[in-house]
């Protein structure tokens, strides 16, 4: 009878299941995006090969947005006084917001190489001007960047210098002193990358004394640290984005089964003279509603698989990382807001007296 | 015998057999108030339908037949007196309890058919299978296969209401009806969107009913024509019995009755 039902009404059916689906894809894609840009960054930070992270104190998680305050004294200060430290790299980073949205480190080769190994590279060499910049195979890839290509980034123009496999921190690198020049930070650097010897643990802990008022965090723990409960202002992002999927989901499930049910009436009012209950048709607006939104979750967690392969092809650098908890997540939301939006309509449906829904028109 | 079967007092010694009542009303009373107006639609009804028989009740608009048809099939509670069916007063039950006497006891035939246009002949007989919940057990599909070939719409199964011609529709609705063996059926003008040839037939397949299953139907009509197909004839006027023909010759069809 529910499949009847949704076959005699195609338009409606098929709005309310895409209402769903949009739903569950909204949600799907926003947390896929978070979770996938915050994932591909610790990554790539791991990539880098660090230990430890020194920051500047209260400084955010996400790297992209540390500020250029640390003097790059401290970095030789750390391997001559800290007992255990074998290698310190200072990063400046910057965000590029031209042509798409780019953390560009400013590194110092040597001690870049000296605490997570070289730079591989694919074409080109090491930058040999403060206008040169490498970047990684990706980003050369979303760009069709060719190595001796000019490139305009930062308000200004670079020359590809070398590209490099992708995975040691940024996607964009320029000589350390370059880009503290263009900041206008001289001699500063916004994070360090620290490399030890067995025992990291310890070295955080002599670090944490000689340093007290910096942000010292393990590389192996940034990974859980990305998550978005973890970032500050993306969980409450996260969980607004949710709450309005949620919203629009309860209303055309409202609109679809309010409509349904006055359309219905007559058809209420047989079942009810054919002695089915109250609750039998609270019951049957319920199942219809959920068949609805399962089929709105089935085309929903396909149509964001299609949109995260459009994302990937029309942007690269643009991860987007599907996790099965918010698939069942996305699915539960939905089907929340299909019970929800049809509950009312349901009880206004089981309420009709039998005889006034016979005589409807 | 079975439930459709007439309870034949075994001790009755000649004449006319006592016959068990299955539907009473005693004083029966439904006042709607529409505004500030109080409308009385019914007014005191007395009536006896004894089980196996096929009733007509006619009267004018307005004369109150149709509330008491909803009355009878427990869709309304009365404001005062009392229906009886198998000796149980259904007039106080709440809700729950006029949906259980409508699932177990009382089959409708409406003048629109009123059947579900998405669902094919089938699948609205099915409905009330489903609706009715009991298991459902070789005898009951045999029935089922008897009332199809006796309303002769075995052919017409998987066709939806829309493909099928008015009488056809209106013999989907009486299998719908009678599927679960209903105490009581009550046809609300069953031939009143049908033309005269689709008419005879239906009506003919109520007798055929009445006579082959036994089943207790009550027919509500203003058509005076529709009485000549009935065992008894009850009329009413503003909201009252005015005229009650006792079964014409209900001894003399005793033996058409008994299996």
């Amino acid at each position: 009878m529910i499949s009847a039902s949704l076959i005699s009404r195609p338009v409606r059916t098929l709005v309310s299941i895409l209402a769903v689906a949009l739903e569950v894809t909204l949600i799907l894609v926003i947390v896929g995006l978070t979770t996938g840009i915050a994932n591909d960054s610790g990554k790539r930070i791991v990539g880098v090969g660090g230990d430890i992270i020194l920051q500047a104190p209260n400084s955010s998680i996400l790297l992209s947005f540390s500020s250029a305050s640390l003097p790059v004294q401290i970095g030789d200060k750390i391997v001559k006084d800290i007992p255990g430290v074998q290698a310190v790299t200072p990063v400046i980073i910057q965000t590029n917001s031209e042509g798409g949205l780019e953390t560009v480190y400013g590194i110092d080769p040597v001690s870049f190489q000296a605490v997570g190994g070289p730079l591989v590279f694919i074409k080109g060499g090491l930058f040999k001007d403060p206008t040169d910049i490498v970047v990684d195979d990706i980003w050369a890839e979303s760009k069709n960047a060719k190595v001796g290509q000019q490139v305009h980034m930062l308000g200004q123009n670079y020359r590809v210098a070398g590209i490099v496999e992708h995975g040691r921190g940024a996607r964009v690198y320029m000589a350390l002193p370059a880009m503290q020049d263009a900041m206008g930070a001289i001699d500063k650097a916004s994070i360090f990358f620290i490399k030890t010897g067995a025992d990291a643990e310890t070295v955080r802990a002599r670090l944490a004394a000689k340093l007290p008022e910096y942000k010292i965090t393990m590389a192996k723990d940034l990974m859980s640290l990305m998550s978005s409960d973890k970032i500050p202002g993306l969980d409450a992002f996260i969980r607004t984005v949710v709450f309005i999927a949620v919203c629009v989901g309860v209303l055309v499930i409202f609109l679809s089964m309010y409509t349904t049910i006055t359309e219905r009436t007559r058809e209420i009012g047989i079942l009810r003279s054919l002695g089915a209950s109250k609750v039998s048709v609270i019951r049957l607006i319920l199942e219809e509603s959920f068949m609805l939104c399962l089929l709105g979750v089935g085309v929903g967690l396909i149509g964001s698989r299609f949109i995260a392969s459009g994302v990937h092809m029309v942007f690269p650098t643009l991860p987007i990382e599907f996790t099965s908890q918010w698939y069942l997540k996305a699915a539960m939301f939905a089907l929340f807001s299909g019970l929800i939006g049809s509950f009312y309509p349901a009880l206004k449906a089981a309420a009709l007296d039998p005889i006034e829904a016979l005589a409807y028109e | 015998m079975n439930k459709y079967e007439f309870v034949i007092q075994k001790s009755y010694c000649g004449g006319v057999p006592e016959m068990k009542s299955i539907l009473e009303t005693v004083g029966l009373r439904k006042t709607y108030r529409i505004g500030s107006v109080n409308v009385e639609a019914l007014r005191g009804v007395d009536i006896q339908i004894r089980a196996g028989e096929l009733t007509a009740i006619m009267g004018p608009s307005g004369s109150g037949k149709s509330t008491l048809m909803h009355l009878l099939g427990a869709m309304a509670k009365p404001t005062d007196g009392k229906v009886l069916i198998d000796g149980e007063d259904i007039a106080n039950l709440n809700d729950y309890g006029r949906t259980e006497i409508r699932r177990k006891k009382i089959g409708f035939v409406f003048q629109k058919f009123n059947l579900l246009p998405a669902l094919s002949a089938k699948a609205n007989i099915e409905v009330a299978r489903f609706i009715h919940r009991d298991a459902r057990s070789r005898e009951d599909d045999q029935h089922l296969a008897e009332l199809l070939q006796m309303l002769m719409i075995e052919e017409k199964m998987g066709r939806k209401p829309s493909e099928l011609s008015g009488g056809e529709q209106q013999r989907v609705a009486i299998a719908r009806a009678v599927v679960n063996r209903p105490a009581i059926l009550l046809a609300d003008e069953p031939t009143g969107a049908l033309d005269s040839k689709n008419s005879e037939i239906v009506l003919n397949m109520f007798r055929e009913l009445n006579r082959k299953f036994k089943q207790t139907i009550i027919l509500v009509t203003h058509n005076p024509e529709l009485a000549t197909y009935t065992d008894r004839l009850i009329e009413m006027r503003d909201g009252r019995v005015v005229h009650d023909s006792e079964p014409v010759s209900v001894y003399e069809k005793i033996p058409t009755l008994v299996v």
